[in-house]
C-alpha cells in the first residue's frame, strides 16, 4: 500500500512528534509573528495533504467564524490603552481589543487548520499501531471516537433512506427525530460489538504480538532528529522569550531582532517541514520519471 | 421603479439613524451645581509585586490616576454619570458593566487598572464626604458640593477604611 504523500508515509511516531510540536505551538504563542506562521504553515499544509479542494471548503467554513470571534472580542472586551471611540453601551472601544481578537481569530483557524491535517495524518490504524501495546484500551476507544462521526454519518445516511421523505416540516422533523434515535442506539451498540470481537480475538493480551507495516528507516530517524533539534532550539528559545507578546493593557512584547528572527526562521521550518518533504519526493519523482 | 425603492430604502436608513442616533445622544451638558470628584489607587503603591504583569507602568508614581477636580453636573445625577463623563473628558480609560433592568452599574476597571489586578480581594470602591456608602453608584444621587473619591482597595476596603461594616 502506497501512501498519498510522503508525510503521511513517515513513521507514526515521526507524525504524532510533528503535530504534538505544532498545536503546542500554535495554542501557546499569541506572538503576530508566530500566528502569522503557524497560519501559512497549516493553510499550506492542507493544501498539500488535502488538496486544493478540501483547503477552500474548510477556509470558506472558518472565515466567517474567525470572524465572529474577532468582532465579538472587542464588543465584549474593553480593556486597552488606546482608546478609538466609544461603543453605543458607554464603554470603550479599544484598539487592543481588536487586535487580540483578530489574534484570537488568526490562532483558532491555524489550530483548527492543523487539526484537520491531524485527522487526515494520523488514521486509527496509526493510532492503534503507537498506543495498541502501552494502552490497548484507550487506543481502541480513541480510534473509534475517531471513526465515530464519520461513520455515524453514514449510518445516519443509510437509515434515512429507508424511510419517508414526504409529508409536511412538522412530519420530516418527526423522521429526522426518530432516524437520529435509530442511529444513536446503533452505534452504542456497535461500540459494544467492537469491543467484544477486538477482546475475541486476544486484542490487548500480554505478550501479543500486532502486525504493522510501518519501519523506522533512516528517513524517519532524520526526521526525528530534525524535530528534536526544532523543539530544543523552539523550547529554549521560548524560555528566552522569543514568543513573548502581551495585548493587554498595551502591546508590548519580542520585537525584530536577530536572536527573535532567527527563532522565527526555526519554526517557519518546522511548519513547513510536510510541505518541504512533499515537494522534494515530487521532484524526485518527476526527475526519475524524465530520465526513464 | 427601481429608482423608487432606492429612495424609499434610504429614507428609511436614515430615519433609522436618526432614531438610533437620538436614541444614543451623550449626557446632556452639566450646568449649575459642581461636585469634587477624585480617582486615586493608592493603595497599589505597596502592593506593586502582586500587580498583575505589565500593569506597573499604568500606576502613576503618587497613586492619583484623577487629582480632585471640579465638575459641573445636572440635578439628579448619579456618581456613576459623573465618574462616567469625567473619564471621557479626561480621556481616562473605563469599563463598567450596566445592568439597566437594576439600574445598576458595577465599575470593573479605570485606567486599565482591573478588579482582582492586585491579588483577589481588590477592586474599586467609592466614598462621598468621607463615607462609603456600600450600593452601587448609579443608585448614589450627588448633591451639590459633595467630594466623591473613587479608591482601589486591595482588601476589600479594609485599607482605604471601609472596612464591611463601616
Amino acid at each position: 500500500m502506497r501512501s498519498r504523500d510522503a508525510f503521511s508515509a513517515c513513521h507514526p511516531v515521526v507524525n504524532l512528534v510533528y503535530f504534538t510540536l505544532v498545536l503546542l505551538f500554535s495554542m501557546c504563542w499569541m506572538h503576530p509573528a508566530c500566528l502569522g506562521i503557524s497560519l501559512a504553515g497549516a493553510t499550506a499544509c492542507v493544501f498539500v495533504l488535502r488538496g486544493g479542494t478540501t483547503l477552500g471548503k474548510s477556509l470558506l467554513r472558518l472565515l466567517p467564524i474567525a470572524l465572529l470571534a474577532a468582532v465579538v472580542n472587542p464588543a465584549f472586551n474593553h480593556e486597552g490603552v488606546t482608546i478609538l471611540t466609544y461603543l453605543p453601551g458607554g464603554n470603550p472601544l479599544t484598539l487592543e481589543s481588536i487586535l487580540f481578537g483578530l489574534a484570537s481569530a488568526g490562532m483558532l483557524m491555524a489550530v483548527l487548520l492543523w487539526f484537520s491535517c491531524t485527522t487526515c495524518v494520523m488514521t486509527s490504524d496509526k493510532w492503534v499501531y503507537l498506543f495498541g501495546r502501552v494502552i490497548p484500551a484507550l487506543s481502541l476507544v480513541l480510534s473509534m471516537t475517531l471513526r465515530f462521526v464519520p461513520k455515524f454519518r453514514q449510518q445516519f445516511q443509510i437509515v434515512r433512506e429507508t424511510l419517508p421523505e414526504d409529508g409536511g416540516v412538522l412530519r420530516r422533523m418527526r423522521t429526522l427525530v426518530t432516524v437520529f434515535s435509530i442511529v444513536v442506539t446503533w452505534s452504542l451498540e456497535n461500540a459494544v460489538e467492537t469491543a467484544d470481537s477486538m477482546k475475541s480475538r486476544g486484542y490487548g493480551l500480554p505478550g501479543r504480538t500486532a502486525f504493522s507495516i510501518y519501519r523506522m528507516d533512516s528517513r524517519d530517524k532524520r526526521m526525528l532528529i530534525w524535530l528534536g533539534a526544532c523543539a530544543l532550539c523552539l523550547g529554549s528559545g521560548w524560555l528566552l522569550g522569543g514568543a513573548d507578546w502581551r495585548y493587554y493593557p498595551a502591546i508590548n512584547g519580542a520585537s525584530v531582532a536577530p536572536t527573535t528572527v532567527g527563532f522565527w526562521c526555526v519554526y517557519l521550518a518546522l511548519c513547513f517541514t510536510p510541505v518541504v518533504l512533499c515537494w522534494r519526493e515530487e521532484r524526485t519523482w518527476n526527475l526519475l520519471q524524465s530520465k526513464i | 421603479m427601481t429608482a423608487m425603492r432606492w429612495k424609499t430604502m434610504i429614507a428609511a436608513l436614515l430615519t433609522c439613524l436618526l432614531v438610533g442616533g437620538c436614541g444614543i445622544q451623550a449626557p446632556s451638558e452639566p450646568a449649575g451645581n459642581t461636585c469634587t470628584i477624585s480617582i486615586s489607587c493608592a493603595t497599589i503603591l505597596n502592593k506593586l509585586d502582586d500587580l498583575t504583569q505589565g500593569k506597573q507602568a499604568l500606576v502613576p508614581a503618587d497613586g492619583w490616576l484623577l487629582e480632585p477636580t471640579q465638575v459641573e453636573f445636572n440635578e439628579g445625577e448619579s456618581v456613576f454619570h459623573i465618574l462616567r463623563r469625567t473619564c471621557k473628558q479626561q480621556m481616562i480609560h473605563m469599563e463598567f458593566e450596566d445592568t439597566p433592568i437594576y439600574n445598576s452599574a458595577y465599575i470593573e476597571g479605570i485606567g486599565n487598572l482591573y478588579e482582582f489586578d492586585c491579588g483577589e480581594l481588590s477592586g474599586w470602591k467609592y466614598r462621598v464626604n468621607g463615607r462609603f456608602p456600600n450600593y452601587g453608584c448609579s443608585q448614589y444621587p450627588v448633591q451639590s458640593g459633595d467630594v466623591i473619591e473613587w479608591l482601589y482597595t486591595c482588601d476589600l476596603g479594609a485599607d482605604v477604611g471601609g472596612g464591611e461594616s463601616q
